[in-house]
């Protein structure tokens, strides 16, 4: 009871404070048959939701997930190996950290049109933005965690005479994996931002869910517009959930923070 | 108690510097097969950097440690934490090192430690004392000839304390690894060891050395005998004069 009640709490706020800001603008409603020009209320969300725009949304959404999907799986494992580099060796750590921070600090949409311009309006430009704005967190949560390891563990594994591997595999990994699931959570979040966000500029081809809530808003069809970016907001949710999911499995029965 | 000329450590004028200051040394002792070293002196002595230096994970200035066995695992070292792997249960936490072949090893040491019964569950899930059990357990599973102990027990209650001490003691009698343990206790190191260094304030020097006369197997009552106060006090005495 007390886990359900203060997420309720707050859900009764967000939808008081909706029907609030969906009756109080002005020019909310059209004229005619009184459909909602730029804030739909929550229980008219649904309204002009026909087939053809279900249609839309469903590829839409098929194209934004498998971008984010793929791109956050690339984005871990560049972040990983990226910063196992970092940790094994200082000289690539000092190459390639400012660099890293460079295209981190970067905006994505100076970096998106660039992308599409060299590698052209594919599924692989998506995925390479969804990349760019993922990798980072893990890249930087691997580095500190095989970092964080104790002295004592280490000489525990020098004194056994074991290789680089092995300490790698028996004690950085395990031992950073708590920080390194911190970082998958929040590139989990990022992931499906890079794939709306990145959606924008996809002008060719059918559409993402980011290009999708652009035509949407073009259109003042507000209804189909809140619902795709529930549908983002969902898929986030979702990516979220399932990271939560596997270090509850992974990590939560011996880790202690 | 044996003793032969034979060494598992032989710890040849080392010394170390620290920030440009000497911190350790120059000290030499040795360690003999089956035989327990302990090592006493005032904090910031350099007892932690003496161990180190015989473990051979810190490079002394001068001198060196020579070890008879440069066999992986034929060094044991247990922390002054327990230092154990979080995300390995006990049993795979006390098997860590060893091959197949030193199984059984692993299973009686879990046994005659009292772990067996635990040896599904996490390191977490243990108490400071179960802990510290399974580091020494960890450290004696690859069988080594030398064991290192670093204030193992300081962390401990004095209940806790004690029965590892006897714990420690039979599985000496089991394994007879030389062993030098390093603590603060006076009544620790007369109860565990065959002989008693004493160092003296930094730079750390092994200014005055003890034999423990104490023969047959110890138990609770020595610690409570007039022998063995008596020792305690002289040692007390000793580190008093070089603090």
């Amino acid at each position: 009871m007390k886990r359900i009640v203060p997420p309720m709490v707050v859900l009764t706020v967000i939808l008081g404070g909706w029907y609030a800001l969906a009756y109080s603008l002005d020019n909310n409603f059209a004229s005619g048959d009184g459909s909602a020009l730029i804030v739909p209320p929550p229980h008219r969300l649904f309204v002009g939701l026909n087939d053809p725009t279900l249609d839309r949304i469903v590829s839409a959404t098929w194209i934004s997930l498998s971008a984010a999907l793929v791109g956050f799986a690339i984005a871990t494992l560049v972040g990983i190996v990226l910063g196992v580099a970092m940790a094994f060796s200082r000289a690539i750590e000092s190459a390639l950290w400012p660099w890293l921070i460079a295209v981190q600090v970067t905006p994505i949409i100076v970096l998106t049109p660039i992308i599409i311009r060299v590698v052209g309006g594919t599924f692989g430009a998506r995925v390479m933005v969804t990349v760019l704005i993922a990798f980072f967190p893990v890249a930087a949560n691997t580095l500190f965690g095989i970092r964080s390891v104790s002295t004592p563990l280490h000489d525990l594994f020098t004194l056994a005479g074991a290789t680089r591997l092995t300490r790698l595999v028996r004690l950085q990994l395990p031992a950073a994996s708590p920080t390194i699931f911190a970082g998958l959570r929040i590139a989990s979040g990022l992931a499906v931002i890079g794939a709306i966000v990145g959606d924008f500029f996809f002008t060719r081809g059918t559409p993402g869910l980011g290009r999708l809530i652009t035509f949407f808003f073009q259109d003042t069809r507000s209804g189909p517009m809140f619902v795709t970016a529930l549908v983002a907001s969902v898929i986030g949710l979702a990516f979220f959930l399932v990271i939560a999911g596997l270090r509850r499995l992974l990590i939560s029965p011996w880790h202690r923070p | 108690m044996a003793i032969t000329t034979r060494t598992v450590v032989h710890v040849d004028g080392i010394s170390h510097t620290f920030g440009g200051a000497l911190a350790l040394g120059p000290l030499t002792f040795a360690v003999h097969p089956s035989e327990i070293v302990a090592v006493v002196g005032p904090s910031g002595c350099g007892k932690t950097p003496l161990v180190r230096i015989s473990a051979g994970l810190l490079e002394p200035t001068s001198g060196a440690a020579i070890h008879s066995d440069r066999r992986p695992g034929s060094v044991g070292y247990v922390f002054q934490e327990p230092a154990l792997l979080a995300w390995r249960r006990v049993a795979d936490n006390a098997r860590l090192f060893v091959t197949r072949r030193d199984e059984p090893i692993v299973e009686r040491l879990l046994r005659v430690s009292g772990l067996a019964d635990h040896a599904a569950k996490w390191p977490h899930q243990l108490s400071g004392g179960m802990k510290m059990r399974l580091a020494l357990v960890r450290s004696l599973a690859a069988s080594p000839d030398l064991l290192l102990m670093d204030e193992p027990f300081g962390a401990l209650d004095q209940i806790t304390r004690h029965r590892l001490h006897d714990e420690l003691l039979s599985l000496h009698v089991d394994q007879r690894f030389g062993a030098v343990l390093v603590t603060h206790a006076i009544d620790e190191a007369v109860y565990l060891a065959d002989r008693i260094l004493v160092m003296s304030g930094a730079p750390g020097r092994i200014v005055e050395e003890f034999a423990v006369p104490f023969a047959g197997r110890r138990t609770n009552e020595l610690r409570y005998s007039p022998p063995f106060a008596e020792l305690c006090g002289t040692i007390a005495a000793s580190l008093g004069r070089h603090a």
